[in-house]
């Protein structure tokens, strides 16, 4: 047996036995994290200042206490009701979801704004959660993809102020061409980004989870820089620090949703063909043998013939070009110019590769789950005093947990047969590549 | 020579040999060049002040640049030298950027009040340890990958801070509460006549020094910040506790075969981390009076410079701390040029420099050798 037979046999067996324990440790993540995020809603609620409680908590409950008659023997009002938080929250993202239950009907209507929000916020996170997947499978952990995502979004938005008006009144050709043009744009410029620390790594041995970290705060300085002033970038009819805006030719065509959404179907489309493509390419080419290899044995892989150096600059470079991409369907898709303040997609991306156990088709479930929390956090800060931040903590939360499997395996001892036994597979979840899918 | 200046020279010494040691021909060529760039731009300055590398001389040499310097320093320091014992230890906590912001919250929430601006201090350690006390417990007792709960720890902060704010302020940036700087300034015993009042006869106080005036005229923190780099490097290097740390991030099976309880040795380090990091994060804060959570809080990163300021301080406390001075020097240099408006550079790529350096410096010196067993859980023998 050859060391590449051997590794590829090690693999498949990390693959069929952690799968199952993958999937039931994230649900265990997301559901011990809402459970602690509905402690944080009751405690801010003690904190925070109300007329009247929105949530009552007594002892013994109103159950008991209709029978017996007498008033309850503890009783704590709270400012924030967290099941009605949580239902703002997971049910609001679908968005005029009517379930009545006298009547027994359900009816939704899946075109509508809310829901646009979350497919776009899925979209976009995507992109950038198998973009850390792909660097994660490598063994470098990339921080950055935030970043990446702002000089691709940036690099998008500058160079279609330029190319967009050559294609004035083209019709239907316009988007043919330009929409390609500005993805490879955010592709070429997050790829840049993303060589760059994969350089550092592989030639200076400089720490990218470092490196990376540093690289985001440069971006957003640069792309202040770039856009805060008329004589460069800057919109001068504007206020705010942006670009001005791209013409509507060169923007995703809303298909089916309302164009006020902002919402694609034709740019989610190109992010599950990016999912399945970033699959495939890990899992059944020579790169992807090469990538993962890297990932989980880099002195194997340099023994068998792996250019580690090459891998890790090269899966920083694709890794940078996906979350470019995402950055790039920012801009043509949500915003239609480049603006400061990006929400945190590349920070987000990175819960998302975690949650999926660095699986590209993994990503696109948590991706959607991500997408869910952000859009429905809109709805929070809408609909409710609650701070949106709570899915911030929500994210930390999961983050946390989904990283101690430990925990979780000792609490499946605990109570049965749960989960698997097997002392081996013990942090499944790491940064030296970790999971595994097929 | 008195024996504490033989051993404060020792310890240059071993510094300069750390800084050296394994480096490349390339590498000192850099430093080498630094340092004639650096006598170049005193010289240009010294005779001919009205050039550009004269002005910028003048703005190096400003007491306001020094006293920006400490005062940028303390946080980054703080969280350093937290980060050295967590690491030295076998556990690396990338999330120091995580407790800054957590503390730095919590410290102003205290200030608020109790209206003490040192039981606001106390309130943003107690914070900052209890959140590296979840964070131990998942590192040490589950196993976790300390990256990634490191992560955890920053993001946790990082929604929690501003979250907290709002519920309790209505915004993500808090009241403004009392500083440190309206405390009086500590006093330094023999030293403490000599700082403001003039000596009678020559008719000169230690504040009027020029550049090296800021030190006697700083806040608290500044000399608690001394006080604690000192009292790490010796704890570390001369203690029993500082021997266990040590081993438990070279041999962590050594020092269990000793008898020492490598998780207990662990879970001290990283609360230590926590601890420190606390006294960084709400310094920070009390220093201005306010916390702002808006983008990546006020904190802004300075946790994740304290990682890079003691890897290029290999590990040394006193390293550590001159390469936070390095970092913070560059912040407070470029403040000081734009509040004096010397070059016409925009503050946005100005604010670039700091982070442009610690890559730049990670990149030739990147080779800082990790204990080794940091990262790794450690399973003691006798459970199983």
């Amino acid at each position: 047996m050859t060391l590449r037979d051997r590794a590829q046999a090690a693999m498949k067996r990390l693959v069929t036995a952690s799968r199952t324990e993958r999937i039931l440790i994230s649900a265990s993540a997301l559901l011990l994290s809402v459970f602690i995020g509905g402690l944080i809603i009751l405690g801010a609620g003690r904190m925070a200042e109300c007329q009247t409680a929105a949530y009552t908590l007594a002892f013994p409950g109103s159950f008991v206490t209709q029978f017996t008659g007498g008033s309850s023997l503890f009783a704590m009002g709270f400012c924030y009701d967290p099941f009605a938080v949580y239902d703002k929250l997971f049910l609001g993202a679908l968005g005029n979801v009517v379930i009545d239950f006298s009547t027994m009907t359900f009816s939704w209507d899946p075109l509508n704004g809310q829901f646009a929000t979350t497919l776009a916020e899925t979209t976009i996170l995507a992109f950038t959660g198998v973009a850390v997947a792909v660097a994660f499978r490598a063994g470098v952990f990339n921080i950055g993809a935030q970043g990446q995502l702002v000089v691709g979004a940036l690099l998008t938005a500058v160079a279609m102020l330029y190319v967009a008006p050559l294609f004035a009144g083209t019709g239907v050709v316009a988007g043919l061409v330009l929409l390609p043009l500005g993805i490879l744009f955010g592709a070429l410029g997050g790829g840049a980004y993303g060589a760059l620390p994969g350089a550092l790594k592989a030639y200076a041995d400089a720490n990218e989870v470092i490196t990376t970290i540093m690289l985001n705060f440069v971006a957003t300085s640069v792309a202040l820089y770039l856009v805060s002033d008329a004589s460069r970038f800057k919109d001068p009819e504007s206020l705010a620090n942006q670009t001005k805006a791209l013409p509507e030719f060169s923007q995703f065509p809303a298909l089916l949703f309302r164009a006020r959404d902002d919402f694609s179907l034709l740019a989610l489309g190109l992010a599950v063909l990016a999912l399945v493509g970033i699959w495939y390419l890990l899992t059944r080419t020579s790169f992807g043998y090469d990538v993962r290899t890297s990932g989980i044995q880099p002195d194997a892989a340099e023994y068998g013939g792996v250019d580690a150096d090459r891998t890790i600059v090269s899966s920083m470079a694709l890794s940078g070009a996906l979350a470019g991409v995402g950055g790039a369907i920012y801009v043509l898709m949500q915003l239609g110019n480049f603006q400061t303040g990006v929400p945190s997609y590349g920070f987000d991306g990175i819960t998302v590769s975690i949650l999926a156990g660095n699986n590209p088709l993994g990503v696109g479930f948590a991706a959607l789950l991500f997408g869910v929390l952000q859009s429905g956090s809109i709805v929070v800060q809408v609909g409710s005093d609650v701070p949106p931040e709570l899915v911030g903590v929500l994210r930390g939360l999961i983050i946390l947990f989904v990283a101690m499997p430990e925990f979780f395996r000792l609490l499946g001892r605990k109570f049965g047969t749960l989960l698997p036994e097997d002392e081996q597979r013990r942090g499944a979840v790491a940064t030296d590549g970790g999971g595994s899918d097929e | 020579m008195s024996s504490a200046t033989a051993r404060l020279l020792g310890a240059v010494r071993r510094t300069n040999a750390a800084l050296f040691e394994g480096r490349s021909t390339l590498q000192q060529g850099v430093v080498v060049v630094a340092l004639l760039f650096a006598v170049g731009l005193t010289a240009a300055g010294l005779l001919f002040p009205s050039t550009d590398a004269g002005r910028l001389f003048t703005v190096l040499t400003a007491d306001s640049t020094l006293a920006a310097t400490l005062r940028l320093s303390v946080p980054i320091a703080f969280a350093a030298l937290g980060g050295i014992f967590a690491e030295k230890a076998g556990v690396i906590n990338i999330g120091l950027e995580g407790l800054l912001i957590i503390s730095a919250f919590a410290g102003i929430y205290a200030v608020d009040m109790t209206g003490s601006v040192w039981i606001g201090l106390f309130g943003g350690v107690v914070a900052s340890t209890l959140l590296a006390a979840l964070f131990a417990v998942v590192c040490i007792e589950f196993k976790a990958d300390q990256i990634i709960a490191g992560l955890a720890v920053w993001l946790i902060a990082l929604g929690l801070a501003p979250f907290a704010s709002t519920v309790i302020y209505g915004g993500k940036t808090s009241t403004s509460v009392t500083t440190l700087r309206t405390l009086p300034n500590m006093n330094i015993p023999v030293l403490s006549d000599l700082l403001v009042t003039d000596i009678p006869v020559v008719d000169f106080a230690l504040v009027d020094i020029p550049f090296f005036g800021a030190l006697f005229d700083a806040n608290p923190t500044v000399y608690l910040m001394f006080v604690a780099v000192a009292l790490s490097w010796y704890t570390l290097n001369r203690t029993a506790f500082g021997r266990w740390v040590r081993a438990s991030g070279e041999n962590p099976k050594a020092l269990d075969t000793a008898g020492v309880d490598v998780h207990r040795v662990r879970y001290a380090a990283v609360l230590l981390s926590g601890v420190l990091s606390g006294v960084g994060g709400a310094a920070l804060a009390l220093g201005i009076g306010q916390f702002t959570g808006s983008g990546p809080t006020m904190v802004n990163g300075k946790g994740f410079i304290a990682i890079v300021a003691y890897l290029f301080g290999n590990y040394n406390p006193i390293g550590a701390f001159l390469s936070t001075m390095l970092f913070a020097g560059l912040d407070a240099t470029q403040l000081t040029l734009q509040a004096r408006d010397v070059f016409q550079v925009p503050r946005p790529l100005v604010r670039t420099v700091p982070y442009i350096t610690v890559i730049v410096v990670l990149a030739l010196f990147g080779r800082t050798r990790t204990p080794d067993a940091a990262g790794d859980p450690y399973e003691s023998g006798e459970g199983e």
